[in-house]
Parts: structure tokens; sequence; C-alpha cells
């Protein structure tokens, strides 16, 4: 720990404090920091309908280039609007991007999947997942959680009920949930433990990469921590990698190993996430840090 | 880990039927509907005597024995022409409501779930077809191909279909974009599963709604085209073609106008009522923003429980300032209305704020602090009530006072700013109106003087081009703007309290500190006293010297605010503020504390952090812990707070970590 936030009282540190943090200890190197996964080369997207805007489109995301590593945490920072989302979407193929290049390192092999047909998309769910920031919209309130979790494996692993069966309740195991919450719907549950489905749905197909979007945005401080701890944990058993979108500089500090600064769409700075968050040299990531 | 509740139940959405079943109106009408289609597929068996069959001795007669709904002019039961003529009639709305359903929910469905060049295509379609008359066409279509009403329903069915697929279109668009599609999208899901499994299902519901609207003005329609001679040809009975027959001889029985005519109308009011239920049952069930459900427990009222304890003297902790307080809350109770009867929200909160003074309100979303805020301006949800303690605000006490004394102060003496500056701007008047406006009621004057005061107001808390800010709608101005402005209405009124209930929580780190340096230089300028109300510990911190926690109803902790985040004498506090990002190395375990915060009507009778408190004891349950005086200025409600700068409890309070 380099540097506490301003309002961190440097007292409550006190050995004796019942809810004193740890002694700073080394962060752990990423495993394999050096094996690629993702590589976002020049990539832009706009947004707007084709043909009929009257406005001359802005490009949401102007020109960016971003690797993510094997078992490695990329922070992506910035405000409202940056472009953050939107360049996770166009990785889960949920946008078009209109110029660039995304390559998924794969296992076996390299393979361009900027614009992926949608039966190949489909594949690569096995490989990349995602966890939204609304912990109310991301579960289909009239589906149990065992229905929408086991969905993935019946259609794109084509297990059958009972391997579906032990392999949500091993994810929802994972994510510190009961097996009996598969049979409960999203209603029974509070945003942090929804947050917690939500990671587990991301994790039953044993993806590479997880795209973190505002994770813990709308939670609160004592449940942020919760699922902070969870992400840091899975990552470290699991060796996933996630792609950790988020506006808050605290966070992305304590999870990321590297972090980029976006704003207006491109990559104002990029470094390690201690530097970055500590000893920024851009002017505006030296606002964030001040904000 | 321990989020989990131990009794969380199990809680599903009703299925849309069940939900519209248990309406007694919508039972009624299936009922009816049901019968007409039974009595008419059962006329050959039922019918007393045959559709046709003519008696020429008794023409006309009124309802009696023999024919229990009387004769037509040929002597013919008109029971049984009822009857018979129901299958006409109610098949060709059946074709033309199922044209509507495949051509234009269909479409509607298509377009909404595939975008791109279909959906272009399709809005086009859309536009040039509703520029087509109904009748008209119909009329011709009909001229055309001569009596063939089924063929002519159907045509009604696509002529009606586009107004319908637009609905449909717009209602599956709102479901694709919801974010568990996205989520299935990525789960590697296909398009056909996706729109079978999550789409279809939400739109069913207007689907249904709009084709049984339509269905019952397809009976109506049909009647009408009967009426005019059109469909079944004379012997033959249809509803229409009764109707023109009965009105050809009104003046003799007038009666036989009733039994067709009260048929047809109740079938077309029960489509209609019919549909409706459809649409509530759907707005009723539409469960996807709702926060969790309360989990069950046995319900108490928590107004009625005696709240505090005998085994613990209060010893109140001593006002500071040497000043009368502007705004002093003592024991203030609060109960809301909610699923569990009216409940306990907030309890027994004690508050002080001197005049010109900034004093923060922390704590955890659904704590109480917007509910304490409301109570100050007498603006609590539903028929919330403060059921105890006191308001004092300058010398006058507001429980129980006169709701006109309390709106006098509203806006003039007391101020509120809320999150979203959407909720307190008037969408349809121009800013600068607005602002006006209240400079007017609250301190009279000219129109044109009042204008000049709204711009001043505008400058004062920084907009540029002021004037020109004045004539904007809300939704014309950015996020950080549209505070602003909602900080000069606020101001309007020229009060001495401003309540500023998470008025940052929405912006940008960059516009956030814009907005409360704002804040706090209005504060300096005006002497004005602010309430600030926040889940967010750095605006507390640089905002506020004094600070209250609140937890679960409570005010928790309270004290000069650098002192309460130095040693904080609260483990709620302690354990917030050690759960912060940033106080453990990267990627280290987070302090986080256990548990969740219990709902109100889970409160426990002692303190209420004791289920996830690590230096809790038997005492601290066993009845309510009252607000102590652990040091000068400082409030707490924990029996152990001397334990905490000590290291005797480290051990089982490092075993928290989750
Ligand atoms: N309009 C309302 N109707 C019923 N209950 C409400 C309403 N608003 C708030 N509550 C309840 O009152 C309690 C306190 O809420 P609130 O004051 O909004 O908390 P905070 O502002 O600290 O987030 C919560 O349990 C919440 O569910
Ligand atoms: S009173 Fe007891 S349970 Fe409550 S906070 Fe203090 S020590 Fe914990
Ligand atoms: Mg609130």
């Amino acid at each position: 720990m380099t540097e506490r936030p301003p309002y961190v009282p440097e007292t409550a540190a006190d050995e004796g404090h019942p809810y004193a943090p740890d002694t700073a200890v080394a962060a752990r190197p990423p495993t394999d920091a050096t094996e690629p996964l993702l590589e976002v080369q020049e990539l832009s997207v706009s947004y707007g309908r084709r043909g009929r805007s009257r406005h001359p489109l802005r490009p949401a995301v102007d020109g960016v280039t971003l690797r993510l590593s094997r078992g490695e945490t990329l922070g992506l920072l910035g405000e409202s609007g940056s472009g953050k989302s939107t360049i996770g979407k166009a990785i889960l193929g949920l946008v078009r991007p209109a110029a660039g290049r995304i390559v998924f390192h794969g296992a076996v092999q390299d393979e361009d999947i900027t614009h992926a047909p949608p039966a190949r998309r489909r594949r690569l769910a096995r490989h990349i997942q995602v966890v939204f920031q609304d912990p109310y919209g991301s579960l289909n309130p009239s589906r149990t959680i065992g229905q929408t979790l086991s969905e993935p494996l019946h259609i794109t692993r084509r297990h059958t009920r009972g391997q579906a069966a032990a392999r949500v309740s091993d994810s929802l195991n994972l994510v510190g949930l009961t097996a009996d919450a598969a049979e409960r719907y999203p209603a029974a549950f509070s945003g942090g433990q929804r947050q917690r489905i939500a990671i587990a749905r991301a994790l039953v197909l044993e993806p590479d990469l997880i795209v973190c979007d505002e994770p813990t945005s709308a939670l609160d401080l004592s449940v942020q921590a919760h699922v902070l701890n969870l992400l840091v944990e899975l990552q470290q058993t699991l060796g996933v990698a996630y792609l950790f979108i988020s506006h808050d500089l605290d966070v992305i500090r304590h999870v990321a190993h590297r972090a980029a600064v976006l704003r207006g769409g491109t990559v104002v700075e990029e470094g390690t996430a201690d530097r970055l968050t500590t000893r920024p040299s851009h002017p505006y990531t030296r606002t964030l840090l001040t904000a | 880990m321990t989020e989990l509740p131990s009794a969380v139940r199990r809680h599903r959405p009703a299925p849309m039927v069940r939900t519209v079943l248990r309406r007694p109106a919508a039972l009624v009408c299936l009922a009816y509907l049901a019968l007409l289609v039974l009595a008419s597929l059962a006329a050959p068996w039922l019918a007393p005597h045959g559709p046709t069959a003519t008696d020429l001795d008794h023409v006309l007669t009124g309802p009696g024995a023999a024919h229990p709904l009387g004769t037509d002019n040929l002597g013919r039961d008109v029971l049984s022409r009822l009857m018979y003529g129901g299958r006409p009639s109610l098949i060709d709305a059946a074709v033309a409501a199922s044209t509507v359903l495949v051509v234009g929910a269909g479409c509607g469905v298509t377009a909404g779930f595939l975008g791109g060049w279909f959906d272009r295509v399709f809005s086009w379609a859309v536009d040039v077809m509703l520029a087509i008359p109904v009748l008209v066409t119909l009329l011709v279509v009909l001229a055309v191909v001569g009596d063939h009403q089924v063929l002519a329903m159907a045509v009604l069915g696509v002529l009606v279909s586009p107004g319908v697929a637009r609905v449909v279109r717009g209602a599956t668009l709102a479901v694709r974009q919801e974010l568990y599609v996205a989520a299935a999208r990525v789960s590697g899901l296909g398009r056909r599963h996706i729109l079978v499994r999550h789409v279809l299902p939400r739109v069913a519901g207007p689907v249904v709604v709009q084709v049984s609207l339509f269905a019952g003005g397809a009976l109506m329609i049909d009647a009408g085209l009967s009426y005019l001679g059109f469909g079944a040809d004379p012997p033959t009975p249809t509803w229409g073609n009764m109707i023109a027959d009965a009105a050809a001889v009104t003046d003799r029985q007038p009666w036989l106008l009733a039994p067709p005519g009260v048929v047809l109308g109740l079938a077309i009011l029960a489509c209609g009522v019919l549909g409706d239920a459809v649409r509530d049952a759907g707005a009723g069930r539409s469960t996807t923003a709702t926060p969790p459900a309360p989990r069950s427990r046995p319900s108490r009222s928590r107004a009625s429980r005696p709240r505090k304890g005998t085994s613990h003297p209060p010893v109140p902790a001593s006002r500071t300032d040497s000043s009368p307080a502007l705004l002093s809350i003592h024991d203030a109770t609060v109960a809301l209305p909610g699923p569990h009867g009216m409940t306990t929200v907030v309890e027994g909160v004690d508050l002080d704020i001197g005049p010109g003074e900034t004093v923060g309100l922390v704590g955890e979303s659904g704590c109480g602090k917007s509910v304490t805020g409301r109570a100050i301006l007498g603006l609590l949800p539903g028929r919330g009530e403060i059921t105890e303690g006191s308001i004092v605000f300058d010398g006058t006490e507001l429980v129980g006072a006169d709701p006109r004394t309390v709106r006098a102060l509203r806006g003039r003496r007391i101020a509120l700013v809320s999150q979203t500056p959407l909720t307190s701007l008037d969408p349809v008047i121009p800013v600068g109106g607005q602002i006006a406006e209240l400079v007017r009621r609250h301190h009279g004057g000219t129109r044109r003087a009042a204008r000049a005061r709204a711009v001043e107001l505008l400058r004062a808390v920084r907009v540029a081009e002021p004037e020109h800010v004045a004539t904007c709608h809300v939704h014309e101005l950015s996020g950080g703007m549209a505070q602003r402005a909602a900080i000069a209405l606020a101001l309007a009124g020229e009060p001495d309290l401003l309540i500023a209930d998470e008025p940052t929580t929405a912006l940008d780190a960059g516009v956030r500190a814009e907005v409360l340096d704002l804040l706090r230089q209005v504060q300096r300028e005006r002497g004005l006293a602010v309430l600030l109300i926040s889940h967010d510990w750095k605006v507390i911190s640089r905002m506020c010297r004094r600070t209250y926690v609140m937890y679960a109803g409570q005010v928790v902790e309270s004290g000069p605010t650098a002192d309460l985040l130095a040693h904080p004498r609260h483990p709620y506090t302690a354990g917030l503020l050690a759960s912060a990002p940033g106080r453990a190395a990267p990627r280290e375990p987070l302090r986080a504390i256990p548990g969740t915060v219990p709902a109100p009507h889970e409160w426990p009778p002692g303190c209420h952090f004791a289920a996830r408190c690590a230096l809790a004891t038997p005492a601290c349950a066993a009845a309510a812990v009252p607000l102590l005086e652990p040091a000068p200025d400082r409030g707490t409600r924990c029996l152990r707070h001397t334990e905490l700068g000590k290291g005797d409890d480290r051990d089982r309070a490092t075993a928290v970590r989750s």
C-alpha cells in the first residue's frame, strides 16, 4: 500500500484496532503474466443508426489499443461516457466495432474475433464471460437461478441434466452460496447476493476472461468489500483474467495489476495500477486522483 | 460465506395466467366469453328450436314459457337464433384476432428482436399502412370479393396489424435491451432460444392485451357489416342481422333489440375488461427493477414495541454547542407503511444542527438517512408518520404541528436538494421560470424582478451563461448543470437550512468536486446550515465538521468528523471504514463486515449491529442500547466502545474477515 486515500485516518491502522488492516503485503504477480490472452488493436466504435442520423457520429471509442495476459486483471478507469463499457461490449460481441481488431489468444490458436459470426460467438462464450453492474436487471426475474445458470451448459456444452446441476452447484459454492440457491428466484436475494450469482453464471463455463463492468458500483461499501474479496480469491484459485471496468480509483488500485485511463473514447494513460493510481503522469489522471 | 440469510424463501413472480385469474372481473369476463363459445357450439343440441323454423302464429311475442326470449317478426325463436348466430360472429372475430396475432404480433416481435434492415423495412411499412383508412378499404374489399365475411375479417386483421405490431415491437425492444438478455447472449445461447425462453414470455402480456382489445372491436365491426347486409344471407342468423331485423320492427316490439344487443355489448365489454386485467397484471408483475423482497420472518409491529431497555440506564450525550441549535431532533421515531404493516424505519434519532453549520449524515442505503431528512420537511412517503420524539426548528416544534406551519417553512426556511435534480425540476417549465416563480412566492415582487433574481441565482451557483440557461428545460442540461440549477432553486427562498440528500451521488468525480465546492461556497456566503446526507465518506470528510453515522434506523455514532474517522467508537463505523478498498494491500482481502444489514422488520430488540459484531456479548442483545457519551462531543450506541481502541479483541475481530 503506497498511499492512503485522504479520508482514511492514519490512527485507525493502530495495531490494537479490531478492524485494523493487515500490514502491507507485497502484491503477488499475476500467473503467467507473459502469456497473452486478448489484444485490442486500434479499436473504434460508433453508436447511432446508420443512414438516419443527422449528426456526424462521434465515436464512443476511438483507436483504443489494450492487451491482457492470462490470469491478469486489467483495470479500465474513466468517468461515465468515457467509453469503458463500450470496449467491454465490443469484446463480448454486443456492439459492432467500426474499425480495429480484437484478437483472442486461445489455447490452440490466435483468432481475430472482431466480427466473429454468431455460431463462433456462441462457442467463444466458453472463454469470455461478463458480470454487469446492475444486480437487479442482469438476472431474468421469472427464471430460477438454477435455470439461468444451467442454460448455457445445456446449449453450448450439451451437458445432461445431472451434469449441469452438478456444475451449477459447484459454481454456486465457488461464490459462497449453497446449492439450494439454484431453486430460488432472483427476487429472494439481496443486491450483493445477486452479484455473487452473476459471478457464478460467468464461472459455469470456466472462462479464461471475465469482463467485469462496474460490478460493485451499485453496492454499498461493506457489500463491495465482500464482492471484491470474492473476485480476487477466484482469480487466485482459477487463474481467470478480468477486464475490470470502474470509475473508482480505489477499486482499480485494489483489484488491478495494470490499468488504462480512458477519456472521451481514448486511452490517456496506461501502466501498472500501482503507479497509475499513486504517481499518475497525465494531468487528467491526476484530477481523478484528487477528486 | 455469511451473506446468505438463513431463511430465504422461494419467491417467484406468479405466472401471468394465475395473476389474471385472481381478478374477479377478469374471471367473470372469461366465464362469459366461454359461455358464448359453448352455447354457439352446442346450439344444434341445446337450442330449443331450429334457427330458421318459423311459427307465424306467434310473431313478435315477448319472452314467455315457449320462447324464453320471445320470437321475431317471422315467429322464429330468438334464443335459438342467438345461439346459432353466435357461431359466425365469434368465428369472424377469431379470424380477425388470429390474423392480428400472426401478422401484427409476429412482425412486431421479429422486428423488435432482429433489428437491422428488417426493422427498418418494418417501420417504413408500418408508416405506409397506418395511412390507409381501415373501414373504407374494408368496404372496397367486400365490394370486390362479395359476401365473404371470413376473408373480410382477415383483411381487417391485416389492416389493423401495423398499430399492434408497433406496440409489440416496442415491448420486444425493451426486453431485448434487458441486461439479462445480453448476459444470455454472452452465455452463448442462440437467438431462437433467447427469443423463446426470455423474450416471448415477457411480451406475451402486451400481445394478449392488444389482441383481446382488438377482438372486441372486431366483434363490433363484424356486427356492423352484417347489419349493413354483408355476411351470412338472411335466413341464417348472425348477431348483426338480428339487430337489423329488430331495428326494422322497433315500433312494434322494442324488446327484440335487447337480446342480440346485450349479448354483443357484453361480449365487447368482456374483451376490453379482459385486456385491461392482463395489462394490470403485467404491470404488477414487472419485477425486474424492484429491490429484493423483504425476507420472510414473522412480522412484528415495531411501532408498538417498547423501544428502550431498562437494564442500561441511558446516559445522554451532551449537546456541544452552547449556542441554541437551529434544528434539534430529539428521540425521533418514524414509521412507514410496508409489506409488514406500519414498520418503524427510523428509531430514536437525536441530531442537532447549529446555525450555519454543515453536518453529515452517513450510512449505507436503506438505513434511514433519507427518511430522517424527509421527516424534517414533513414530506414522509405514503402514510408515514413521526410516532415519537420532537423536531424543533428555530424554536418551533414541527412534530404534531399544523401542516400549514410546516408548509410555510418548507422552501422558504428549509429547502431540499435531492440526488436526482430531475425530481425537483419540472420538465415542462424553463429552469429560470421555476426559480422566478419560487422567488415571487416567497418574497413577492414583480415578475421582472423575480426573473432578474433567478438569473442572479444561477450565476451564484456558477452556471455559465445564466441568461441562456434560464430559458432551458431541465432535459437540455447536463447532470452537473441540472444539479446546480436545483441548488439555485433551493436557494430561491433564501432558506436557513438546506437538506442535501446525496446531492452528488449521481455525478462524475470531477463534477462532484465542483458541486461540493459550490455547496461550501453558498454555505459560507449565506450562513446556510446544511444537513449533508451521503453514503460516501470522502464527501462527508471533505464537507462536514460534525457527522452522524446511521445503521439500521438508528444514529449509532456521532462526533467531530476528523475525530470520528480517526477513532471510531462504534464497531460498525470501524468496520465500514476498514472495508474500503485502499485499506488493504492490493488484492489482499478487505476486512468486510460479515452478514448483511437487517431489514426494518428484522431489527432485534437489542443492539441492531449485534449479529455482525465481533465484540458482541449477551448483554448487547439483551436490551436496547442507549446513546452513550464515550468522550466529550462524542456519542455511540455501543456498550463496549471502550474495547474498540484496545488489543484484546484483535484475534476475534480478525476472524471476522470473510
Ligand atoms: N416510499 C417508501 N415506502 C415504504 N418504505 C420506504 C419508502 N422509502 C424508504 N422506505 C424504507 O425506509 C427505510 C429507510 O430508507 P431510506 O431513508 O431511504 O434509507 P437511506 O436514505 O439511508 O438509504 C428502508 O427500509 C426503506 O425500505
Ligand atoms: S453494543 Fe455490543 S453488539 Fe452492539 S456494537 Fe457494541 S459491542 Fe457490538
Ligand atoms: Mg437515501
